[in-house]
């Protein structure tokens, strides 16, 4: 498959369900295509699975069938050729957080067969304020309101949430609580250790017009500048975009479910409908390998078709 | 104890007709408030798409349903979680106040659960032209 260039990916921003492919190597993170991962040669390394904004329960005309996508997206990730060490969740896994919906997305991210990290989006979380429920059944190792993290591969993994109390324009907000707890979980970290940090909400301004962002996500990036290599990924907006500043790299990943339009393209954000044959162009996965040694982090962002 | 009840009515009726006779008196003295721009509920239902990762017109989802929202009071959709902000709001649907709300839900209401707004006035007169059709 190819690559998409930035013009590429803009314009094909609105897709939703498909997944990404990361692979670190040396610490530095790549990503490409589940397709193209699917047709490559295997390679010893580290490597995991993003998928992100499944909205269980959604039933409208972008995507009808949400969990017919996710079954495909499963089955795209089981027939890869090397089996990824875990999956990256990066929340809205349900649409309305309810109980049956919780039930299924357990249910459904067991089908995966490898270990699930997940952040909430502010559709697991009830009523707009309760994100019991979703910790209650994904949240078993998180601190706080849901944040964690855990070492594997050679890297650190950080899982933020920002998807619980909205700020302006329904930005992401992290809290001066998980700010204070991120100081301290990288505090005494080596500098060349590589960063992966995952959050529902971009953590950079992506486009606060429509609350694509996180008003304090400067001050977590501001914690994170001494690291020689920053990988931030997230969910939220389903389609593909990257940013680099730095040593920061930033990759929001395509949903699952639906596509959203690019940012300022029509009267807000919302399910964009597509041509049925073009659904699953726009919907996909990630993959990221990791390689001890030198090297990028390889990622590879894969549409269902 | 007699019955004040009965004078109690007149007297406030008496009140309300003087008050709303001041209110319209007032109203032809005070500079005319900014019209709305023209909807074309065509477009409007195009629109609508955006606000569909939330509502419907027949189904409570993220939101509540919409259908017959235009004239009707805030926090009123039975089977719907309102949040405490908007129950307390005492909003009517009316257009103007879904202009107000589109653009920024958070100012008009601050504490209610919606967040997603409208930047572009033409674009929100589109959608509330076609949810006023919505009936």
């Amino acid at each position: 498959m190819d690559m998409f260039d930035r013009r590429g990916m803009l314009r094909c921003m609105g897709w939703a369900g498909t997944g990404a492919l990361f692979t670190l190597g040396g610490g530095i993170p790549g990503s490409i295509t589940l397709d193209a991962a699917l047709g490559a040669t295997p390679k010893p390394g580290f490597s995991f699975l993003q998928i992100s904004d499944t909205h269980l329960g959604f039933n409208k005309p972008a995507n009808p069938d949400p969990l017919g996508t996710l079954k495909e997206v499963i089955a795209k990730a089981k027939a890869l050729p090397v089996r990824p060490d875990f999956i990256i969740h990066t929340g809205d896994v349900t649409h309305l957080a309810t109980p049956e919906q919780f039930d299924l997305a357990q249910q459904m991210l067991g089908e995966f067969g490898v270990p699930i990290h997940v952040v909430p989006g502010e559709h697991d979380i009830v009523d707009g304020n309760d994100p019991r429920p979703f910790l209650d059944r994904f949240g078993r190792a998180a601190r706080g309101e849901g944040w964690y993290s855990f070492d594997a591969g050679g890297a650190h993994f950080v899982a933020l949430v920002n998807s619980i109390h909205l700020g302006d324009r329904g930005m992401g907000t992290l809290g001066e609580a998980q700010l204070a707890w991120l100081g301290q979980d990288l505090a005494g970290r080596s500098a060349s250790t590589p960063i992966i940090v995952f959050a529902h909400f971009p953590l950079w301004d992506l486009y606060s017009d429509w609350g694509w962002g996180t008003a304090d996500g400067a001050q977590a990036l501001s914690l994170l500048k001494r690291f020689g290599s920053v990988t931030v990924l997230n969910g939220h907006i389903h389609q593909v975009q990257q940013k680099i500043e730095g040593d920061l790299t930033f990759h929001t990943a395509r949903s699952t479910a639906y596509p959203q339009p690019a940012p300022g393209e029509g009267a807000g954000p919302g399910p964009l409908v597509l041509p049925s044959v073009q659904l699953r162009s726009a919907i996909g996965l990630r993959s990221v390998t990791l390689r001890q040694g030198a090297g990028p982090i390889a990622i590879t962002d894969t549409p269902l078709a | 104890m007699p019955n004040l009840i009965p004078f109690a009515r007149a007297a406030t009726a008496a009140c309300l007709a003087a008050v709303l006779a001041f209110v319209v008196m007032a109203s032809a003295h005070a500079a005319p408030a900014p019209s709305l721009p023209h909807g074309n509920a065509a477009v409007g239902q195009k629109l609508y798409q955006s606000c569909m990762g939330c509502h419907s017109l027949d189904e409570n989802d993220v939101g509540p349903r919409h259908r017959g929202v235009v004239g009707r009071p805030a926090a009123s959709v039975p089977g719907y979680a309102y949040s405490t902000a908007l129950r307390k709001s005492g909003l009517v649907w009316t257009p103007d106040v879904l202009d107000r709300w589109l653009t920024n839900p958070q100012k008009l209401v601050p504490g209610a659960k919606m967040y997603f707004s409208v930047a572009n006035p033409n674009n929100r007169a589109d959608i509330i032209a076609y949810l006023s059709q919505q009936r």
